[in-house]
C-alpha cells in the first residue's frame, strides 16, 4: 500500500540569475513494509527532498500524497500536525532534546500527542529491540553516537508513524554499527509494517533496500 | 511547563545565574522601596495617626507648618469641633546632660482637643502640666527614660519626659509633644498669637480668613521639606530598577532562545507545535521570576529583622505584592520578546537546509 507519493514535483530556489532548482519533476513513491534508500552526492538535492516529502517545506509545485492526501499546500499547523502523527524523522544530527533523558523525550511527545502513541508494553518491546531499555535515564550527551541514534528511531517512532524519514542514518557510525543499523531498519518495515525511506550516500546500506533511487542534479532515476 | 521545568532542571548553573540575577534586582526594589515608605512614613506618621484630612496654615506661610502663625484674631470665627486641633510647631533640639542631642518637633496641643485625646502611648502617661512632655518612643532607643528631665533649645528650663508615644515622627524627626504655652513660650510669639495651625479629621472642613487658608493635607504632605523630591527620587530608581530587570530578562532569554533555535526546530520537525515552545518560553520566564522574587522575599525579611530600628525601613504586604507583580510582569514582557523568533523558527534547518 502506498503510503507517500510525490508527482512532479519541483523545488526552485531563488530568482533570476541566482535561481537554482534543487528537485526538477520528481515522482516517487513508497509503500508500506519497504525500506526506499535515496542516494547521491552531496548537493545533489537529497535533503531537500527530504524536507519536501516529510512535509518541513512546501514545493515549489507538483503533489505530495500521503495516504492519498494531498499536503503540498497544507498550512504551517496542518504540516505540523501530519509530521506529528504520520511521519517519524531519524536527523543526521539525531533529532533529541538535549535537556530531556530518553523518557522524557517520550514523555514530551506525550504532552503533544496525547492518542495513538505506542503502548507502553509496545514501546519497552521497541526499547528491547534497540538495544537501549536500560538507557531512560541518560541524557543524549551521555550517550554514544550509536546509542543516540537508536533513541533517535524510537522516538520517530513512539508517535507511531506511517513512514519514518532518515537524514544520514549511518553517518557516524562504524561499519559493524552500519550493518546493525541497516537491518533494524529492514526490520522496521517489515515488521512493523512503514515506509522507511533513508537518504543517505553509504553504499552499505543498499543491501537492506527494496528499492534505490539515485539522485544527481535535483533529478531522480530508480536503481533498484 | 514540562520543557520550562526540565531545562532549568539540566542546566543548573545558567538558569542559576539568571535567578541570581533577578534575585539582585528584586531585593534592590524591595530594599529601596522599603526605605522608600520608611522615610515617607517617618514624614507622616503622626499626621496619618491623626487622620488628618485638612490643614489651615497662614496663607503667607507658603504651606509651611512652621512658618505659619495664625492670631487670636485669624482664629475667632474658626469652628474647633471635636474633629478640629489647634496645633503649634517648632523645631527643637532636645538633650539631658550624658545622653545624645535628639534634634526634635515640639508640637503644642490643647489637652480638649483630639491630638491630645488620640495620643497612643507605649509607655507612661499624658503630659498634664506646662512642665510635662511627652515624646516619640525613639527617644527611648537613644537611652531616655521616663521621668527624665530635658532641656529645649538650650533653654534652662527642664520638661519631665511623662509618656512615650507610638508612631510620632513628622519630617523624619520625632515629636514631643508638650503644652500650647510651652510653644509660645519656646517660639517667643507676640500675646496675640495663638497656634500655628488648625488640623481637621473632616474632608470637608473649610476655613479662610483674612490671614489663613485651607488646604487638603496632601497638598500640606508634598510640601513638607524634600518629602517630593525625596520620594520622586526613589520612584525614579525603582522605576529604572523595574527597566532594568526588564532589559536583563529580555536579553538573558533573548540570547538562550538564540542559542536554542537548533533545538526549536528539531522539535518543530518533530510536529511539536509552535504554541508548545512559546508556552515553554513564558512559563521558563515566569518560574526564573517567581523563584527570584521568591529568594529576594526571604532574604528582604531577613535584612528588615537584622536591621536596627534607626534605619527608616518599612517592608510591607504592599511592597511584597506589588513589586513581585511588577517583577513578575518584566519578567512575562521580558519572554515575549524572542517569541516572534520561535514561531519564524524553520523546521527544514533541522536537517541543514
Amino acid at each position: 500500500m502506498t503510503v507517500i507519493e510525490l508527482k512532479d514535483v519541483k523545488k526552485v530556489y531563488g530568482k533570476g540569475e541566482a535561481q537554482v532548482v534543487a528537485l526538477n519533476d520528481i515522482n516517487f513513491q513508497a509503500d508500506k513494509g519497504e525500506v526506499v534508500l535515496i542516494m547521491g552526492p552531496s548537493g545533489a538535492g537529497k535533503s531537500t527532498f527530504l524536507t519536501i516529502a516529510g512535509s518541513l517545506q512546501k514545493p515549489t509545485s507538483g503533489e505530495i500524497l500521503i495516504n492519498g492526501q494531498d499536503i503540498s499546500h497544507f498550512s504551517a499547523k496542518q504540516s505540523g500536525e501530519l509530521r506529528l502523527n504520520k511521519i517519524g524523522f531519524v536527523l543526521q544530527a539525531y533529532n533529541l532534546v538535549p535537556f530531556l533523558n530518553v523518557k522524557e523525550q517520550f514523555t514530551l511527545i506525550d504532552k503533544v500527542k496525547k492518542q495513538n502513541n505506542l503502548s507502553k508494553e509496545k514501546l519497552q518491546g521497541l526499547l528491547k529491540q534497540l538495544g537501549i531499555e536500560k538507557l531512560l535515564k541518560k541524557y543524549p550527551n551521555e550517550l554514544s553516537g550509536g546509542q543516540q541514534q537508536r533513541v533517535a528511531i524510537a522516538t520517530a517512532l513512539y508517535a507511531n508513524p506511517d513512514i519514518l524519514l532518515a537524514d544520514e542514518p549511518t553517518a557516524s557510525l562504524d561499519t559493524q554499527n552500519v550493518e546493525e543499523v541497516g537491518q533494524l531498519f529492514k526490520d522496521l518495515a517489515k515488521k512493523r509494517d512503514k515506509a522507511v525511506i533513508l537518504v543517505t550516500h553509504d553504499p552499505r546500506l543498499e543491501k537492506y533496500a527494496d528499492h534505490i533511487y539515485e539522485m544527481m542534479d535535483g533529478q531522480m532515476t530508480q536503481k533498484k | 511547563m514540562f520543557l520550562a521545568l526540565k531545562e532549568i532542571k539540566h542546566e543548573k548553573l545558567r538558569y542559576g545565574l539568571i535567578i541570581l540575577m533577578i534575585f539582585l534586582i528584586s531585593y534592590l526594589i524591595f530594599m529601596l522601596s522599603s526605605l522608600a515608605v520608611g522615610l515617607a512614613s517617618q514624614n507622616t506618621q503622626a499626621i496619618k495617626g491623626w487622620k488628618a484630612q485638612k490643614i489651615v496654615l497662614n496663607k503667607n506661610a507658603n504651606v509651611s507648618l512652621s512658618q505659619s502663625i495664625l492670631t487670636k484674631n485669624d482664629l475667632k470665627d474658626a469652628k474647633i469641633g471635636k474633629n478640629e486641633a489647634v496645633i503649634g510647631q517648632l523645631g527643637i533640639v532636645a538633650k539631658k546632660k550624658g545622653k545624645t542631642s535628639i534634634s526634635a518637633q515640639f508640637l503644642g496641643v490643647k489637652k480638649d482637643q483630639f491630638i491630645y485625646q488620640d495620643q497612643d502611648l507605649v509607655a507612661g502617661k499624658k503630659a498634664k502640666t506646662n512642665n510635662q512632655v511627652t515624646v516619640d518612643s525613639s527617644f527611648r532607643d537613644k537611652g531616655y527614660r521616663l521621668g527624665d528631665k530635658i532641656t529645649l533649645n538650650g533653654s534652662k528650663k527642664k520638661y519631665t519626659i511623662v509618656g512615650f508615644a507610638n508612631n510620632a515622627k513628622i519630617n523624619i524627626a520625632p515629636i514631643v509633644y508638650g503644652s500650647m504655652k510651652t510653644w509660645k513660650k519656646l517660639r517667643m510669639v507676640a500675646p496675640n498669637v495663638a497656634a500655628a495651625a488648625i488640623i481637621s479629621k473632616k474632608s470637608n472642613y473649610k476655613f479662610n480668613h483674612a490671614d489663613a487658608k485651607t488646604y487638603p493635607i496632601k497638598t500640606f504632605i508634598n510640601k513638607l521639606p524634600g518629602y517630593t523630591a525625596q520620594n520622586l527620587t526613589f520612584e525614579l530608581m525603582i522605576g529604572f530598577l523595574f527597566v532594568i530587570s526588564l532589559i536583563v530578562i529580555a536579553v538573558f532569554l533573548y540570547i538562550l532562545t538564540m542559542q536554542k533555535m537548533h533545538n526549536f526546530a528539531v522539535m518543530r520537525a518533530q510536529g511539536i507545535p509552535s504554541k508548545t515552545l512559546v508556552g515553554a518560553t513564558i512559563s521558563q520566564s515566569v518560574i526564573l521570576v517567581v523563584i527570584g522574587v521568591v529568594i529576594a522575599i526571604i532574604l528582604m525579611w531577613l535584612t528588615d529583622l537584622a536591621l536596627p530600628s534607626a534605619v527608616p525601613m518599612t517592608f510591607t504586604p504592599t511592597i511584597m505584592i506589588s513589586g513581585s507583580l511588577g517583577m513578575l510582569v518584566m519578567g512575562i514582557i521580558g519572554s515575549l520578546i524572542p517569541i516572534k523568533s520561535i514561531l519564524k523558527v524553520d523546521p527544514a534547518k533541522a536537517i541543514g537546509e
